[in-house]
């Protein structure tokens, strides 16, 4: 083995693959932005047609030995979403060209770690566990951010690394709820012209 | 018991004993509109612009805008909940992997069927292998979601309908 190819777009890659193993989450819960509440749930369900009374009716709920209106399971993930912007904050939209993004997003890839800077990201994989029901007035957050995998590749969107990621879902009170194991592609879009500029 | 879709009880409710692996489960079709996935980008708060705005998925490769991972997992447990009723239980979901992308102008279905179904210190778990499909063929999955489904009698139950074993089809 010799030294790493600087052309080669993969060992941009290799401090990120050699960071495996490692919790960029430091321990610390990074909350979603607002606790469990009946109207942000049935915001959840309506575009999926969900009708189940655990997640609109208490007294369904109770029936089923629960102590309150239930949030889905897989919505966990959504309620552990910190808020795009809050009061104090500057200003979040300050382009007026029609697909401009926001200056900040708590969801696309804005912690890479070591890994090179990407702008395509789109998750590929879940594996979830699920503890219990969260209820209505309960507050969501993420712990643990653990690298188990990076894997550069190219694929037919771009070249980049599936990066696989270990996280807790937890309560106010630190209970854990969720386990949830996620696989994203990070990439750099391929150009229009190819990667060579169509010159080939 | 009907010889596809199974039934459930005067409540709505499904038992561990109505259960038999290979069973499907009632397919559940989405139709992906722009308007639907907006509303789900509001609903679940993934405001990434691939899974709203045509313009901007298209420069990042995708055809255009396609359904988010929350809304896919959404219809995944839509489609779960629908079968195990109030009473059930969802345990973890495994092999939930988006493998093309759900577009819009196309309907994503979720389909699946009981791979095993075993009683575990009186509980009732069932395994569901799903999966999505929609125009172009398998979009997620197959994967694996473990529910549990209460017991009529969990005094005397001690098996699936018509199974002599306890553990049927194990994953």
């Amino acid at each position: 083995m010799g030294e790493p190819d600087p052309t080669d777009w993969r060992s941009d890659w290799d401090a990120m693959v050699a960071a495996v193993g490692r919790d960029f989450g430091d321990g610390t819960v990074v909350y979603g932005a607002d606790p469990v509440t009946v109207s942000d749930i049935r915001r959840f369900l309506e575009p999926l047609e969900f009708d189940c009374p655990l997640h609109y009716d208490r007294d369904a709920a109770a029936q089923a030995g629960l102590p309150g209106v239930t949030l889905p399971y897989t919505a966990v993930m959504s309620w552990s979403i910190p808020p795009m912007w809050s009061p104090g904050d500057p200003p979040l939209f300050d382009d007026d060209s029609r697909d401009a993004q926001p200056a900040r997003s708590p969801i696309n890839n804005t912690d890479p770690g070591p890994g090179p800077k990407t702008t395509g990201f789109f998750a590929t994989e879940l594996e979830m566990d699920f503890v219990r029901p969260v209820t209505v007035g309960e507050r969501i957050g993420r712990r643990g951010r653990k690298l188990l995998a990076c894997v550069p590749k190219e694929t037919s969107v771009g070249r980049g690394a599936f990066l696989t990621f270990e996280s807790e879902m937890v309560t106010g009170t630190g209970e854990v709820v969720a386990r949830m194991r996620s696989v994203a592609f990070a990439y750099v879009p391929r150009p229009a012209g190819g990667w060579d500029g169509g010159a080939a | 018991m009907s010889a596809g879709l199974p039934v459930r009880d005067g409540t709505g409710q499904r038992y561990f004993e109505d259960v038999r692996p290979g069973q499907p489960i009632e397919p559940v079709p989405y139709p992906l509109t722009v308007y639907r996935l907006v509303m789900a980008a509001g609903g679940n708060r993934d405001f990434n612009s691939i899974h709203h705005n045509g313009d901007y998925a298209r420069s990042t490769g995708a055809p255009d805008m396609y359904a988010s991972t929350a809304f896919l997992l959404g219809t995944w447990e839509r489609a779960v909940r629908d079968w195990i009723g109030n009473a059930g239980t969802i345990r973890s979901i495994r092999g939930f992997r988006m493998r093309q992308f759900n577009l819009v102008g196309d309907t994503t279905r979720v389909l699946g069927h009981v791979a095993s179904a075993e009683l575990r210190d009186g509980v009732g778990v069932v395994v569901l292998e799903l999966r999505s499909e929609n125009s172009k063929g398998l979009t997620v999955g197959p994967g694996q979601v473990e529910v549990t489904l209460p017991v009529r009698d969990a005094v005397t139950a001690g098996s699936p309908a018509d199974s002599e074993e306890q553990t049927v089809n194990e994953r």
